[in-house]
């Protein structure tokens, strides 16, 4: 089932790093400080890392590993993992522009070729985390971590499913338009791309059969200062400000 | 915001009225029923496990209907609850039906009971709901043995964001109230203080108390299930579609 998934997804990758991520990726790599989301919340007022100075990071679904390349600055050894091959040439010109080179592989987050524990962390911000199979990803990332290693992932919340508009280019409202149970894999009208939004009892038990331990659901709220997004503006920040449009969840593989 | 003592007590009012208008009448009905079932949808337990010969802690018992059907299976319970009138119906229905087993006035914040005593403690509606979490979870980890382990139900996070203020309205399909919000919650035309968490405020303060996050069961209503009499604030048609309820395992680390 995860086959077709990938492919419209790089499809989607594709088209969207052509449209926004290639053009975007010095402003995302030169930046300083560790950022989540859509409104921009840095990592010191969440506090959902670990130190990374000296780890090994896994990032799946890197994308244009401006995610990694924060934490490579940060002293870890990262390693980015993403299926689309036009956002890892983009990363890779960055690579070169700023001197700052680190492994990309060319891989789904399904599906990951490199060896069983090796990691300290895996890591995704909006990659494998929204764009890939969860029962196929999040095994894979409790093989690529040793034990004691932590899973990090940014992805939407559910009640941002819940209440998005079929249609992919209108904004999250207040009613609920669709179920939860049964709450899987979505292709939103208009979208080439294909998603995984999970509830977050299921989220608890794919983790836990995989063997991970939950240490935190952190729901996002953007600062009172936030704006709107600009490209990814599904949400409103007056929204996101009385519920949580983002989530990060953090694991530790027992 | 209010004091500890004036929140106990407004739920023992709340709860002496409910009793006198419902739970002593039902009492006589759910304790001669045998089966343990969660959720006002009746859904069959699949989570205790074998309780026989387990020292079970009931946290907000009521009429103790559920730690009853514990006993029966073999579990050496203990209800505690801080409402007389409630413990009044419960201690009549073990001399009318049993069995017998202590029972213990006291808010789920301070119960008067040892340390490390028992290995599971329970809570369907109870401290769950009408206890403050940063205070009854840690009594939960101090009753419960290392290992021991934890099971609540309550409303769930998303039920409570789709329901709205007045206490004869039913739930709607969409948010009414804000997530980012503190957790106590009081309705109009209703003495009781309820505690409503996001699931991440639920997984800090469960982690900051020694708890492993083991399950969140979001129970959906099943197909013959029907909208409950007097708890009808989330018809069965809702709890189809999104989890009305919220089943917490965990076990002390």
């Amino acid at each position: 089932m995860s086959r077709d998934s990938i492919a419209a997804n790089i499809a989607e990758w594709t088209e969207t790093n052509a449209q926004h991520t290639d053009a975007n990726a010095q402003r995302a790599w030169d930046h300083e400080g560790i950022l989540w989301g859509v409104f921009a919340i840095p990592e010191e007022q969440v506090g959902a890392l670990p130190d990374v100075n000296g780890l090994d990071v896994v990032e799946l679904g890197c994308g244009t590993a401006y995610f990694g390349s924060w934490l490579a600055r940060r002293g870890a050894r990262v390693t980015g993992v993403d299926p689309t091959p036009a956002q890892l040439a983009t990363a890779r010109r960055m690579m070169q522009q700023s001197g700052l080179e680190f492994p990309l592989v060319e891989a789904p987050g399904e599906s990951v070729p490199l060896p069983d524990a090796s990691f300290d962390l895996a890591v995704s911000e909006y990659g494998a985390s929204l764009w890939a199979d969860p029962r196929k990803w999040v095994p894979e990332a409790a093989r690529l971590l040793r034990p004691g290693g932590r899973l990090v992932f940014l992805t939407n919340s559910t009640l941002v499913y819940l209440c998005a508009p079929t249609d992919v280019d209108s904004m999250v409202g207040e009613e609920l338009l669709r179920d939860q149970f049964g709450m899987y894999r979505i292709q939103w009208e208009g979208a080439l791309g294909i998603e995984y939004h999970l509830a977050h009892g299921d989220w608890i038990a794919l983790m836990r059969e995989n063997g991970f331990e939950i240490e935190a659901l952190h729901e996002l709220r953007p600062h009172e200062t936030a704006v709107d997004p600009n490209y990814y503006d599904y949400v409103t920040v007056d929204w996101a400000k009385k519920w949580p449009a983002e989530e990060i969840w953090v694991a530790r593989k027992t | 915001m209010s004091s500890a003592d004036e929140r106990v007590a407004a739920n023992v009012a709340q709860w002496t009225l409910t009793n006198a208008e419902y739970t002593d009448a039902q009492a006589e009905r759910v304790w001669r029923k045998d089966a343990i079932t969660w959720s006002v949808f009746g859904i069959p337990d699949e989570w205790l496990g074998d309780v026989n010969g387990l020292d079970v802690v009931e946290l907000g018992c009521g009429t103790a209907f559920f730690a009853a059907r514990l006993a029966r299976r073999g579990a050496r319970p203990v209800g505690v609850d801080p409402t007389p009138a409630q413990l009044e119906t419960a201690r009549r229905m073990m001399r009318e039906i049993g069995p017998e087993f202590p029972l213990v006035e006291a808010p789920a914040e301070r119960v008067p009971l040892p340390d490390n005593s028992f290995d599971l403690a329970v809570s369907a509606y109870g401290a769950s709901l009408w206890a403050d979490p940063a205070e009854w979870l840690a009594e939960a980890a101090r009753l419960l043995r290392p290992g021991g382990r934890l099971l609540f139900l309550t409303t769930s996070a998303l039920a409570h964001l789709c329901t709205p203020e007045g206490d004869e309205v039913p739930i709607t399909n969409s948010l009414v109230r804000p997530q980012f919000a503190p957790w106590e919650t009081r309705w109009e035309g209703y003495q009781g203080v309820e505690y409503h968490l996001s699931h991440g405020d639920w997984i800090r303060v469960l982690r900051e108390n020694g708890f492993v996050v083991d399950g969140l069961h979001e129970l959906q209503a099943g197909p013959d299930a029907k909208s409950h009499e007097y708890y009808f604030v989330i018809p069965v048609e809702w709890a189809r579609r999104w989890p009305g309820e919220d089943l917490w395992e965990v076990h002390l680390g």
